[in-house]
């Protein structure tokens, strides 16, 4: 049996610094500030922090009195987040992870070592992929979960552990690397036991007598002896990292940077669990009220208002650059209209798809960078016209005898097979350029066939007609409903000869020409 | 089948450029067969529609596998205009490297407008399309690119066909039977003509 114990020092001020790439944990002062805004006190401070005279339980006046501490208020979402992105760590090496307490982990690694490589070797691929994820972190292994929590949290750096040598590694930790209840930190205290060794040496019988099982299960644990089984936590079903802003944000360049560095760590928990994002939410929590001062009015009582963006890939991806730029060009047409006082980003799962292009197979766009590209014409073309129909994406007809009735779809390079060669189209054809929308004409017939046409400011007589061909549809639906009297006709142009079709709307009896015959 | 270069396809890397007045001439016919060409034999193409005008349903009559072509619809009344919009959409398509054909349809753009395009702009196009493996094809109503394009085909004014059922010569029981088109290969830049292409051609109606 093998576990491995990860566990982030002063986890509280790393998920507080974790979003942040200019804070420097080892070298900083950083401290973080729990309870009422009235009654603030430190709850969590570093090394440097520690060796400035800060300890938990300072009043922030008290804190304050050492000017190179940086105070930050303890956001329980942050280390949420920061907890969730541990878990993704330990699931890059295994499926059994257990949420032992916050920013502390154990992994069942029995198996692994074949895979992975020796217990030292693990270990520092633990360390490693942690750092990754932005913790500064003490790792150990060993036989049993707990042997491998203690020395985690009492021993720095990589420990290994080897079986039958818990109880000489684990002697010279302090009990309170246990936590066990205040009672009995008292009581072995008076008794002048203040280490595992210590601990560990308490004759069984009398131990039990005085402190009853709850003494004895300390002592096993101080000894390394108890084997317990993991409880694995669930995976989460969305990665979410969100930053509250201490001053809000106005401009969108800015508003890029920080969701590139929540973006950075969604995508790191996305590949440690080996998987993408098709679904992607950027929810903007924004300033109540805009001109609040130029109105000289208070902002309405409430909660803020958020502004929701949704992006949908076709094809999952771990990039962080394309979803960077994908959410870049969103906010770009779609501006958030106030200043924006906290970023949420949420990204949805999905499993990463793996394409083999063929040798002989003919290029095809990658969807990343078609997702880009299909963004970045949307920003020239524009998104919708005016029936709602997208400006960028591949046509399909619709089933109907509508004339001009199609959809387009959002376009999607996945590698398929070319549709077989038909003997229809051998034949060359020629086809019909529309007129979007059509163009009014008027139309002078002579026995009910036309006989000149004016269009475009210009009378011309028609040389050729071939028609009517009538038409209609949905006389169920008034709004949808057409009818209509289709006419080729061959008009002679400077230079050559325009066929075009025109019809004429019935009952209104308007004529246009909807295209040329080209 | 439609037969322009050597194998039936337009000549890589190159500009091809071809030209177009308001009449019916064949250019979107020669249009369409290149797009049905390149879809069938797994391409994917982008079709650049500056004034909005491709017709879904011919292209799938003629063969054309939709799904494989990307269509953009420029907006008509707005900044920047469809031509700025065109060549700004054209511009992020070649770049994208993944198409095997690229067509610029501004066959309804005015002439002067056309004529206003800075020489420089080709130039930039025929250097950017050289370095890569897809085709540029611009379709226009006035012979454009110079020197810059890699093939330019003429378009002549086509010659309809009208046919009358049996012996009844009246005009109302005519249709439009087929129409003669003819092409005029003016400038292959990268390739010397060993044969000219196909002079002429005649096409169906699509509900024929």
């Amino acid at each position: 049996m093998l576990f491995g114990c990860i566990h982030v020092l002063d986890f509280p001020v790393q998920a507080a610094l974790r979003l942040d790439p200019a804070a420097r944990f080892r070298e900083d002062a950083f401290a973080v500030m729990d309870g009422p805004e009235s009654l603030l006190k430190i709850s969590a401070c570093n090394e440097p922090a520690r060796r400035a005279g800060i300890t938990p339980g300072m009043t922030k006046a008290q804190a304050e009195v050492a000017p190179q501490v940086r105070l930050r208020k303890r956001v329980m979402q942050e280390e949420q987040a920061a907890h969730a992105a541990l878990l993704d760590c330990g699931y890059r090496f295994s499926s059994r992870v257990e949420s032992t307490s916050p920013g502390t982990i154990t992994i069942d690694l029995t198996g692994t070592e074949r895979l992975l490589g020796a217990a030292l070797k693990l270990g520092r691929q633990l360390a490693r992929r942690a750092k990754g994820c932005g913790f500064e972190v003490n790792v150990a292994l060993a036989a049993n979960p707990d042997t491998a929590l203690y020395a985690a949290r009492g021993f720095t750096g990589i420990s290994v552990i080897a079986p039958g040598e818990e109880a000489r590694r684990l002697a010279s930790l302090p009990t309170e690397v246990l936590h066990p209840p205040e009672n009995v930190v008292e009581t072995l205290d008076s008794w002048g036991i203040r280490d595992f060794q210590a601990l560990a040496a308490l004759p069984a019988i009398p131990l039990t007598q005085r402190l009853g099982q709850q003494g004895l299960h300390l002592q096993r644990l101080a000894r390394g002896e108890v084997m317990r089984e993991l409880v694995p936590a669930e995976p989460a079903v969305a990665f979410r990292e969100s930053m509250e802003l201490e001053e809000s944000v106005e401009l969108l360049e800015p508003l890029v940077s920080l969701l590139n560095r929540l973006l950075e760590q969604v995508t790191a928990r996305l590949v440690a669990r080996s998987l993408a994002t098709d679904h992607m939410q950027v929810t903007l929590t924004l300033e109540a009220q805009l001109d609040r001062q130029l109105a000289a009015s208070p902002a309405p009582p409430g909660p803020a208002p958020l502004y929701q963006r949704t992006l949908k890939l076709p094809t999952p991806t771990q990039d962080r650059n394309v979803l960077l730029k994908l959410l870049q060009l969103d906010l770009e047409e779609h501006p958030p209209l106030s200043p924006v006082k906290k970023v949420m980003v949420e990204a949805f799962p999905a499993h990463v798809r793996f394409g083999q292009g063929g040798l002989f197979h003919p290029i095809a766009p990658e969807p990343a960078k078609l997702e880009i590209t299909m963004a970045r014409l949307r920003a020239v073309v524009g998104e919708q016209d005016e029936q709602g129909r997208s400006r960028v994406g591949f046509a399909q007809a619709v089933d109907t005898h509508k004339p001009d009735s199609f959809q387009v779809l959002p376009f999607n390079a996945e590698r398929k097979e070319a549709q077989p060669r038909r003997a229809a189209t051998l034949t060359p054809r020629f086809v019909l350029r529309r007129f979007r929308p059509p163009l009014k004409a008027r139309v002078e017939l002579e026995r009910a066939v036309p006989a000149m046409m004016t269009f475009n400011g210009r009378r011309t007589k028609v040389t050729n007609a071939s028609g009517p061909w009538r038409s209609s549809g949905s006389w169920w639906d008034k709004a949808e409903e057409w009818q209509r009297e289709e006419w080729d006709v061959e008009l002679r142009v400077t230079g050559g000869v325009g066929v075009y079709r025109i019809f004429r709307e019935l009952p209104s009896g308007s004529w246009f020409v909807e295209g040329i015959y080209d | 089948m439609l037969s322009f270069g050597q194998n039936g396809s337009v000549k890589k890397p190159a500009v091809a450029g071809s030209a177009k007045e308001r009449i019916s001439s064949g250019n979107s016919a020669v249009l369409f067969s290149l797009l049905a060409q390149n879809t069938r034999r797994g391409h994917f193409c982008a079709l650049v529609d500056a004034s909005d005008c491709f017709d879904p349903a011919s292209a799938e009559a003629v063969g054309v596998d939709l799904s494989r072509v990307l269509w953009v619809r420029c907006r008509a009344s707005h900044q920047p205009k469809p031509l700025e919009q065109a060549f700004k959409a054209a511009d992020i398509l070649v770049h994208n490297d993944g198409f095997g054909m690229v067509v610029v349809d501004l066959g309804n753009i005015e002439e002067r407008h056309i004529r206003r395009i800075p020489l420089t702009t080709w130039f930039r196009f025929a250097r950017v399309v050289e370095r890569k493996s897809v085709v540029l094809v611009f379709l226009t109503n006035y012979p454009v690119a110079q020197s810059c394009a890699g093939q330019k085909l003429l378009m002549k004014p086509a010659i309809p066909h009208w046919n009358a059922p049996g012996d009844i010569v009246q005009l109302r029981r005519l249709s439009l039977a087929e129409m003669e088109f003819e092409i005029e290969v003016e400038q292959k830049r990268l390739c010397k003509p060993v044969q000219p292409a196909t002079p002429k051609f005649t096409a169906a109606p699509i509900w024929a």
